[in-house]
């Protein structure tokens, strides 16, 4: 059942091994099925040069790592759980690298980002684990919203979401307003998932995750995917100077910042995890080049990177697993106990290193030959991939020099390990020596289709063991020199910068967390703080401002006010005004509650003058009800003092309520009162309707189901009151 | 008359719940028996509503717009079905969160009280039976907060009640200035009334009580302050009804208010719509990353979510409306779920705070996918309902002219992933501290959720079924003479 | 007169709101009975006023003789009052409630559901 996972790998290995041919005779294979018309959204898959590349690498080496992870975790009851997790990550990745429609490309990216940190956090009760699972969700998350942005902005502009359309108007593309905005979204989000300088620090992060899960996706896979994407959208956003220099330089600094941090670590993890950035910078930087060499260099690059890397970290893990630690003072002298895993480091370091005759060689002396003539500066290019190519050579004597030789040293009593850890970084390590003799297949089969998708043409691929003797050989010869110079002096070199303390981008991050943390904090705190006072007057104030907003922005054109009035209602209206003062300003409950009173029947009175008697007899009725109950649940309240300092904000922001409703009110009565709905009532109410109060006839008959809900709110809100009475018993006891 | 139903079954089954209150089986199978009929009448008025147009009736016979009209759109249809849906999964949760004492006191009847008013919001089509049906289900919801509540609920309450009736009573007088200024409260006849007037003080004016009024309901900055007093203090399944269905109701009225009755273009009220709702997004989610309790957090991520929804209706293009409609829905379901999953962490755990709760991940693992789902959902990622939602957000942004927008929506979806993952952190993968364990959740807990995340999980899938549904109501809302001769052409 | 009717309008509001922001609970009741006391009267006006008759038919017709008052604002005016009264009810019973059960009428010390921060 564990084994599971890898017999599905290995199976989709050789499905896709079946293409090869096709796609290497540079046909490809596409599939779609709508999933959004309306959006143009497919669920579009194609197979070409560059995806075979991918799906390969993630199939073959996915199915090695699932045989190693099912070992690994042999006696650990969360193996079905990590191989589901690492099984989902799997397909995203897959999906990732066939889609065609930059949308599903998209889903799938998510998909990983998802899966890595759920991946990354599988150690959940480390405390570690979780932040850096958050770190890393967080940065990816934000180059993921980016890049949907800039992949809706590019289908946009190109009129589909399909990337093989896309890619074929690059010049229109590149011509347009929106390519700027669409390169920085994209490159947002390439530079974060492939852990580019500024956003590098996830990466090391990320090695909170067991040690096949980084082996996997935060070396061999999914932290190339940005370069997978800079790789796809070459030929639709590349060769301009924007697109040249940003990745040239971020992918410099990668390098050279990961392959320095690289020397200091003490654990063998961490530096591998640095050793990644630099190979990510590497490619990153090669894909700024613009020129084919740099591309062809970038995808042969990515391939020896993924073989010899991941073959590292699985040997890493097996120390860490046989000789109980994986710290660089830990181990020492180990190769006579584990003769087989020395043999895989050797090989796989040496790769790394980029000695003849491994791939790792042709690699390095690709790259060299593509820097000497990038288009951005040769020499800032071939001075930086010298530079790290150097470092890169002592950390590879780091891991395989320096565990296996010396005294012995090691936590408990070591061995080589099981046929299932062993067999998956053997098989990789001897491919990079295989591929390294027999390269030609390699390029013409493999490299040459993927490389016609990245340049957007026909491409050739003729590599060789020996080129000659010529400038990229000597580098070659010149980085080996230094390289082990450097190895011999590397306990001072890791001493010096071990002492060093450089404030880092990842300052940047927690600085930038803490100080989201206390931005929302502050900010909530003061909108929400608890106080309802404050609620209240801003409630009022934004219902003032709405209102004079209406009123200052629109025409308004108000009649001059009449004043005359009748005597006896010009009484009425000095009670309701003198009640509302009182009310306003007593400090007696029960004055205030008979000036309610006064209020109510005044309006009631009101209602009675003008023509309204059923709705004076229900005022009064209810009015009479409200005073009885304020009466009786305020009366039996405990007296508490009621402050009446005169508050003037609050006096200021009500008088401009009140003007605001009045001038409302009085621009509305200016307006001609369209009567044709009463006219209905008037003429149907007793015919119709059979009824002679015409009040009562809308209510019962025309507006019934006003009534229907009135009736209803006067039952629930009984309901309500009982329980509410019913409430607050805890407070009691 | 098909119409009609949704709500006199409601109203009917709070009755029936009313009366049975004391035998808590009968309760139990009228409750549930309410629901699942809504849900099969709601299928049937979208069904309807989607092959044959808008659907009306006019109440007592009287022709509009003299009498009151029902009106059933696709946008009112489509919500209907979504309440009809919360509704059911609110209902099977309650039947186990719920304590004897407050099923006693009524607590079913006032669910389908609630959801009464909700329904008759949705589908009338006069304003002042607008104003009505907000006041059924406030007063219903007034009794749900503080059924058999303690301190906390009480103080929640009383700045819950006390906001609403401001608002309420907005509603109520801007409505009366409306009548003033037109003579009509049919809002079909309304559009005609008010058409060419929009620059009147007394127009506009109306406008601005109904737009504070709305506003207010709807939580949206600078008078969201009753929504995160409140929402966490009742009982989950409360609170989720509550999250599901509230503010949406503000925000359905502003959608429909203000497309069909005022005209936005050229208006002040399109940028005031739009700034009002991209401060709410940030000041919400803000909220959200703060806080320390599941609710809490969620409530805020309401406003964030409103505040979303109503720049998407003040952007006004034919795409943003249909977005803002499938985010409405998806928002809905994906709330009632997460709002019922911080009750079933509070079953299991007996508390919601990331101080006392953890490990649950690592005790039970499918409880805590069971909140991933629609945790992540909400966060947006694909390929879950809410991935749509963005998508069609971001897509309506993209077409304005400037990006900040684009951005502000970036930077909110960002700090929403932050939010949950906060939430997923603590709650679930931190160890358990206290070591206490997990009680056994309930099946009548868990099988809400899990319908509510099958449905998130379909419409990802599957967009294209809402998507068309809120294509359809958005060109409703777009051009309204479907809907006006609906209701004005006498059907019978 | 209308502009009388207009001006008490405003000072219900005026007054309403000025209690209400009092955050005394008791005081913060006025202010909303005076403000739905305003809303109905805005309603009342904005229907047009008309001094004297009732809304009434007389037997035997079949629509009033003479110019009666605006019947429809009249009808909302009396939903309005007495969907107002429920809310009121309930609002007085809460505030009993929440008086009895946090030991204080000022609104801004309630913070069961908000406690303060502990800073």
């Amino acid at each position: 059942m564990r084994f599971l996972p890898a017999l599905l790998a290995f199976m989709a290995t050789a499905w896709f091994w079946s293409f090869l041919p096709a796609i290497s005779a540079g046909e490809t294979r596409s599939w779609a099925w709508a999933w959004l018309p309306d959006q143009g959204v497919e669920l579009a898959l194609r197979i070409d040069g560059l995806s075979l590349l991918f799906a390969l690498l993630i199939t073959g080496i996915g199915t090695l790592i699932f045989l190693y992870t099912a070992a690994y975790f042999r006696n650990d009851d969360r193996l079905p759980r990590l191989l589901t997790l690492l099984m989902l990550f799997g397909i995203s990745m897959l999906g990732l690298v066939l889609a065609d429609d930059a949308i599903s490309l998209f889903v799938f990216w998510e998909g990983t980002t998802v899966t890595s940190f759920l991946l990354v956090g599988f150690d959940h009760n480390r405390r570690y684990a979780r932040a850096s699972a958050l770190q890393a969700l967080i940065i990816t998350g934000l180059g993921g919203l980016a890049l949907l942005a800039g992949l809706i902005i590019l289908g946009q502009f190109a009129g589909t979401y399909r990337l093989s359309e896309m890619v074929l108007m690059g010049d229109a593309i590149r011509a347009s307003e929106i390519y700027i905005a669409a390169t920085i979204f994209v490159l947002l989000g390439c530079f974060t998932k492939s852990a580019q300088f500024p956003f590098h620090f996830w990466l090391p992060g990320a090695m909170a995750a067991p040690t096949p899960v980084s082996a996997y996706l935060h070396s061999a896979t999914m932290v190339k995917a940005g370069v997978y994407l800079l790789m796809r959208m070459s030929p639709a956003l590349g060769g301009t100077e924007i697109w040249m220099w940003s990745l040239t330089i971020c992918g410099a600094i990668t390098m050279i910042v990961g392959s320095v941090w690289a020397m200091k670590q003490d654990d063998l993890k961490l530096m591998l995890a640095h050793t990644t950035l630099m190979g990510l910078g590497a490619l990153v930087m090669l894909l700024g080049s613009g020129t084919k060499e740099a591309a062809k260099a970038a995808v042969l690059f990515l391939l020896v990177h993924a073989l010899y890397k991941a073959a590292l970290f699985l040997s890493v893990g097996i120390l860490d697993k046989q000789a109980g630690s994986r710290m660089v003072d830990d181990l020492g002298g180990l190769r006579g106990a584990m003769p087989l895993s020395f043999a895989i480091a050797a090989l796989a370091a040496l790769s790394m290193a980029g000695f003849p005759p491994f791939i790792g060689f042709i690699g390095k002396e690709v790259i060299y030959e593509s820097a000497l003539h990038s288009a951005a500066s040769p020499l800032l290019v071939t001075g930086s991939a010298l530079a790290a190519n150097i470092m890169m050579v002592a950390c590879a004597g780091l891991v395989a020099i320096k565990p296996y030789f010396g005294e012995r040293r090691a936590q408990k009593n070591p061995g080589d390990p099981v046929f299932g850890l062993w067999f998956g970084p053997a098989v990789l390590a001897a491919l990079g020596l295989w591929f390294g003799l027999f390269p030609a297949a390699l390029g013409h089969d493999l490299l040459e289709p993927a490389l016609g998708a990245v340049t957007g043409k026909a491409a050739e691929v003729k590599l060789y063991l020996w080129h000659g003797v010529n400038l990229p050989f000597l580098l070659s010869l010149l980085t080996f020199a230094a390289g082990i110079g450097l190895f011999l002096v590397i306990g001072a070199v890791r001493r010096a910068l071990q002492a060093a303390r450089v404030p880092g981008a990842e300052d940047g991050y927690d600085l930038g967390l803490a100080g989201i943390d206390r931005l929302s904090a502050w900010v909530t705190r003061s909108l929400q703080g608890g106080r309802m006072t404050v609620y209240l007057k801003l409630s009022f104030a934004v219902f003032a401002g709405v209102i004079w907003m209406a009123i200052l922005m629109s025409n308004t054109e108000l009649s001059r006010p009449d004043f005359r009035v009748p005597l006896f209602q010009f009484g009425v209206v000095v009670l309701i005004l003198v009640s509302t003062v009182v009310v306003t300003f007593t400090p007696s409950r029960l004055i205030a509650i008979c000036a309610l009173g006064g209020v109510g029947s005044g309006i009631a009175m009101l209602f009675v003058m003008y023509g309204a008697i059923d709705v004076a007899m229900t005022q009064l009725l209810v009015e009479i009800l409200v005073v009885v109950f304020f009466a009786i649940a305020l009366l039996q309240l405990p007296r508490t003092p009621i402050s009446l300092g005169f508050r003037p904000f609050d006096m200021a922001l009500s008088v401009a309520l009140g003007l605001g409703v009045i001038v409302t009110l009085w621009a509305v009565l200016g307006t001609e009162l369209n009567l044709y709905l009463t006219e209905y009532f008037e003429k149907y109410s007793a015919p119709k309707a059979l009824g002679r109060n015409i009040v009562n006839v809308i209510l019962v008959d025309f507006r019934a189901l006003d009534t229907l809900g009135e009736v209803s709110v006067v039952l629930i809100a009984a309901i309500a009151a009982v329980a509410v009475m019913r409430a607050g018993r805890e407070a009691r006891k | 008359m098909l119409v009609a139903f949704p709500i006199l079954t409601a109203l009917g089954t709070a009755v029936f719940c009313f009366l049975m209150r004391d035998q808590r089986q009968g309760q139990m199978l009228a409750s549930l028996g309410g629901a699942l009929i809504q849900v099969a009448l709601a299928v049937a008025l979208l069904w309807t509503v989607t092959t044959s147009g808008p659907l009306s009736a006019q109440m007592g016979g009287w022709p509009a717009p003299f009498g009151i009209t029902l009106v059933a759109d696709t946008l009112s249809a489509l919500l209907v079905l979504s309440t009809a849906i919360v509704l059911l999964c609110v209902v099977i949760f309650s039947l186990s969160e719920i304590e004897r004492e407050q099923e006693r006191l009524g607590y079913q009847a006032l669910v389908h009280a609630l959801v009464a008013g909700v329904m008759g919001a949705f589908l009338t089509g006069d304003i002042f039976n607008l104003y009505v049906w907000f006041e059924v289900l406030l007063i219903s919801s007034f009794g749900l907060l503080v059924i058999g509540g303690g301190k906390a609920q009480l103080d929640g309450a009383v700045k819950y009640v006390g906001l609403n009736l401001i608002a309420t009573l907005a509603f109520l007088t801007g409505v009366g200035l409306l009548y003033g200024a037109t003579g009509t409260l049919n809002m079909a006849d309304l559009n005609q009334a008010v058409s060419g007037r929009m620059t009147e003080t007394a127009i506009l004016a109306s406008a601005g009580f109904l737009l504070f009024a709305y506003g207010a309901k709807s939580a949206l900055f600078p008078v969201y302050f009753w929504l995160p007093a409140s929402y966490h203090t009742p009982a989950a399944a409360t609170s989720a009804l509550f999250a599901a269905l509230l503010t949406k109701v503000g925000v359905y009225s502003i959608l429909r208010v203000f497309t069909l009755v005022f005209e936005t273009d050229g208006t002040p009220l399109a940028p005031v719509l739009i700034v009002a709702g991209a401060i709410t997004a940030v000041v919400g989610v803000l909220g959200a990353v703060t806080h320390r309790e599941i609710r809490r957090i969620l409530s805020y991520n309401i406003i964030s979510s409103i505040g979303l929804l109503i720049m998407a209706i003040g952007i006004d293009t034919p795409l943003a409306i249909t977005a803002a409609i499938f985010y409405l829905v998806h928002n809905m379901l994906v709330k009632a779920a997460l709002f019922l999953h911080a009750g079933l962490v509070l079953k299991i755990k007996g508390s919601e705070e990331f101080d006392k709760v953890g490990g649950i991940y690592e005790q039970a693992p499918w409880i805590a996918v069971l909140f991933l789902v629609p945790a992540l959902s909400l966060a947006g990622i694909p390929p879950l309902s809410g991935f749509w939602g963005k998508f069609l957000i971001l897509r309506a942004t993209i077409d304005l002219p400037s990006l900040a927008l684009t951005v502000l929506v970036l930077v909110v979806s960002l700090l929403t992933i932050y939010s949950v993952a906060r939430i997923w952190l603590e709650i679930f993968w931190k160890s358990d501290e206290r070591g206490e364990g997990c009680a056994p959740a309930p099946a009548l807990m868990v099988a809400p959720i899990v319908l509510l995340t099958i449905l998130t999980v379909g419409i990802g899938l599957y967009p294209d079924l809402l998507y068309s549904w809120s294509d359809s109501a958005a060109a409703g809302i777009a051009d309204p003479s479907t809907y006006i001769s609906a209701v004005m052409e006498d059907p019978s | 007169m209308d502009f009388l009717f207009v001006l008490i309008v405003g000072l219900l509001v005026t007054s309403g709101a000025y209690l209400m922001m009092s955050g005394h609970l008791v005081r913060f009741l006025y202010g909303l009975a005076l403000f739905s006391n305003a809303a109905n009267l805005a309603i009342f006006v904005s229907g047009g006023l008309s001094y004297g008759a009732p809304a009434l038919i007389a037997e035997g017709e079949k629509a009033p003789l003479e110019p009666v008052a605006n019947a429809l604002p009249q009808a909302l005016v009396l939903t309005a009052i007495v969907i107002g009264f429920g809310l009121t009810v309930f609002a007085l019973a809460l505030a009993k409630r929440a008086f009895a059960s946090e030991g204080t009428a000022l609104m801004d010390d309630m913070r069961s559901a908000e406690p303060r921060a502990e800073d």
